[in-house]
């Protein structure tokens, strides 16, 4: 019997002869933490080894309207430089947010906003601190629900590796 | 993406792997009652993570799962004769109980004692909601008997059938977790399937093909919340729980019966995919069960006599690129679970996840992934037992709910999620 074109391209054999040049190009991907306790956590995660990826330690604001946006935002890294935070976004494939649970996540509003301006994915991770009560993850929820386009309760940095590592960051 | 080393840690499921040593903690369904239907009926094959075993129900209905093969020279006891409490090898007439010990060598005195001496690998096999479940771990981690609510409800109240599937089990369960699939890909048969039509909540599924995702670890493994926007400012939310390692179900669409999979190694190149059907409440109906012999749903048509589907890769899929074009159905194929086989055994026997590129949407399986990485080397470095075994781990439910924005799914449906034997599934 002869073998259909799907039995003879399935086998392991010819899962050889696949093309093995990259199929995607270096993505830049934002990661910024939203409070203090995050903060810590992106310090320590930005001393790996990333594919580009851009750690911000905090975030700070300034009156004043920018184009499409209602505050002018800036993002500070861990070098202790600061940049806009719109062109932060603009420039992104995809921004992650860090918040620990419990705090207040207000300026995710901002990113998110820019982010929905310039068409990109926003995706947040509420991270539990040690002893973190339900109240606090549900608060830390309802709060990033409106913003995120992906919302994860990551319990433990090596969680948060493991996304950043599977999104070439 | 994962590196090489990683995918292949989640890949392999073979004796002694990490992956093979942590589905060793689990009872893993590996047959239909169906297949052994009665006292000293025919034995059967059974390949498992990556061991040849044979399954036979003895002449007082004692069912025994041993080494496929003879321990004098090596014969497949597939050829066996199944009689007088034992499976007899036709080429010496070498008996075997069903806990592998052999009872009878025809060529020695039986004064000898030889016969003692000579024992296969024996697995136990108990039979459970018309399935036939193994353990094939080490005796003093035998977790209770499986908790599941489709294999504990009256056996009229559900349906389940198994398929061959040709990959590995991490890329067929993986898609039994991407609900963002399911807009595109069997977006034909939410309208026209009898056992998906009708449901109030697949107009959200198709009016929205961008769902937002909030992911909940669960005592258990996790539950994956897929968000779409109904009336009024209210969500529309599918929930699917996955628990370790290979356990999926689907959130429920009306009255229809629940549905969910388990994903089991056969080797590290084909898995046998579980396919459940269940009402927690009521009888199946006649039309429901003849709909799932029919291969409608989430199980498929047979290839006559075998457990193979009736579409698969030797018959391109039964491909029907005119049903495609006229937009009967997205990929071509016929039914909702060759929908996903075909595309999941396109990648190849082993996924090379090394050159997948997933986005933050992918974060369920990318902390599936993690979950069962992170188990793996914890009961390989520490003995950490994983989760899932636990009969609260078992007991969980996928549901589909309408919420208010402001009320995580999580808490919100939180009772909807708990398997309660004589309530209803929480759907809509």
């Amino acid at each position: 019997m002869l073998l259909s074109e799907s039995a003879r391209v399935t086998t392991a054999h010819e899962a050889g002869f696949r093309v093995q040049y990259p199929n995607s190009k270096p993505r830049a991907v934002k990661v910024v933490a939203l409070d203090a306790g995050s903060a810590k956590l992106v310090d320590d995660i930005s001393k790996m080894a990333w594919n580009g990826a851009a750690f911000f330690k905090s975030l700070s604001f300034e009156d004043g309207a920018l184009p499409g946006t209602s505050v002018k935002a800036w993002l500070n890294d861990l070098a202790g430089h600061t940049s806009d935070l719109s062109a932060e976004v603009a420039s992104a494939d995809c921004v992650v947010v860090l918040a620990s649970a419990g705090q207040d996540v207000q300026s995710a509003a901002v990113i998110s906003e820019l982010c929905n301006l310039h068409h990109k994915t926003l995706v947040s991770l509420i991270v539990p601190h040690d002893g973190a009560t339900e109240d606090e993850i549900d608060m830390s929820l309802r709060a990033m629900r409106p913003y995120a386009k992906m919302l994860v309760i990551a319990h433990g940095r090596d969680y948060i590796e493991a996304m950043l590592t599977a999104l070439r960051a | 993406m994962l590196k090489k080393e990683q995918n292949e840690l989640v890949t392999q499921t073979g004796p002694g792997t990490p992956m093979g040593e942590l589905f060793r903690c689990y009872w893993q369904p590996i047959l239909l009652s169906e297949e052994l239907p009665e006292n000293d009926c025919p034995p059967v094959r059974v390949k498992v993570l990556s061991e040849r075993l044979v399954a036979f129900r003895d002449s007082e209905g004692k069912l025994g799962l041993i080494d496929e093969f003879c321990a004098h020279r090596g014969v497949s006891l597939w050829f066996g004769r199944n009689e007088e409490c034992g499976l007899r090898c036709p080429y010496h007439g070498w008996k075997f109980d069903t806990t592998g010990q052999c009872i009878d060598v025809p060529s020695e005195p039986e004064e000898s004692g030889y016969a003692k001496k000579i024992k296969l690998k024996s697995y136990p096999l108990i039979e459970k909601g018309g399935v036939l479940w193994t353990y094939m771990g080490p005796p003093e981690r035998l977790p209770p008997e499986p908790a599941w609510e489709f294999a504990n409800v009256p056996l009229e109240n559900s349906f389940t059938s198994k398929r061959l599937q040709e990959n590995n089990w991490l890329q067929a369960m993986e898609g039994g977790i991407d609900s963002s699939h399911v807009s595109f890909l069997h977006r034909g048969d939410l309208n026209n399937d009898p056992l998906f039509k009708g449901a109030a909540g697949n107009k959200y599924n198709l009016s929205d093909s961008k769902p937002v995702f909030e992911v909940v670890e669960a005592p258990g493994g996790l539950f994956i919340g897929a968000r779409r926007n109904a009336e009024e400012g209210h969500y529309y939310w599918r929930i699917t729980p996955w628990v370790m390692p290979s356990f999926t179900m689907v959130p429920p669409r009306g009255d229809h019966p629940i549905h969910g999979h388990f994903w089991v190694p056969i080797d590290d190149e084909s898995c046998t995919a579980w396919s459940f059907d269940y009402h927690p409440v009521r009888a199946l109906s006649d039309n429901e069960r003849n709909a799932m012999k029919d291969g409608k749903g989430i199980h498929v048509k047979y290839v006559p006599g075998t457990y193979r589907p009736l579409a698969n890769k030797d018959n391109d899929y039964l491909m029907n690129r005119e049903a495609q074009k006229a937009g009967k159905t997205f990929s071509g194929v016929e039914g909702i679970g060759m929908q996903d086989a075909s595309l999941q055994e396109s990648m190849g026997p082993i996924c090379d996840r090394t050159k997948e590129n997933l986005v933050g949407t992918d974060n369920g399986i990318i902390m599936a992934r993690h979950r069962l990485m992170r188990a793996a080397k914890a009961l390989a470095e520490k003995g950490t037992l994983p989760p899932g075994l636990e009969i609260a781990h078992q007991t969980v439910r996928s549901a589909a709910v309408i919420l208010p924005p402001d009320q995580p799914y999580k808490d919100a449906a939180k009772e909807a999620l708990v398997a309660k034997p004589g309530v209803a599934q929480t759907s809509v």
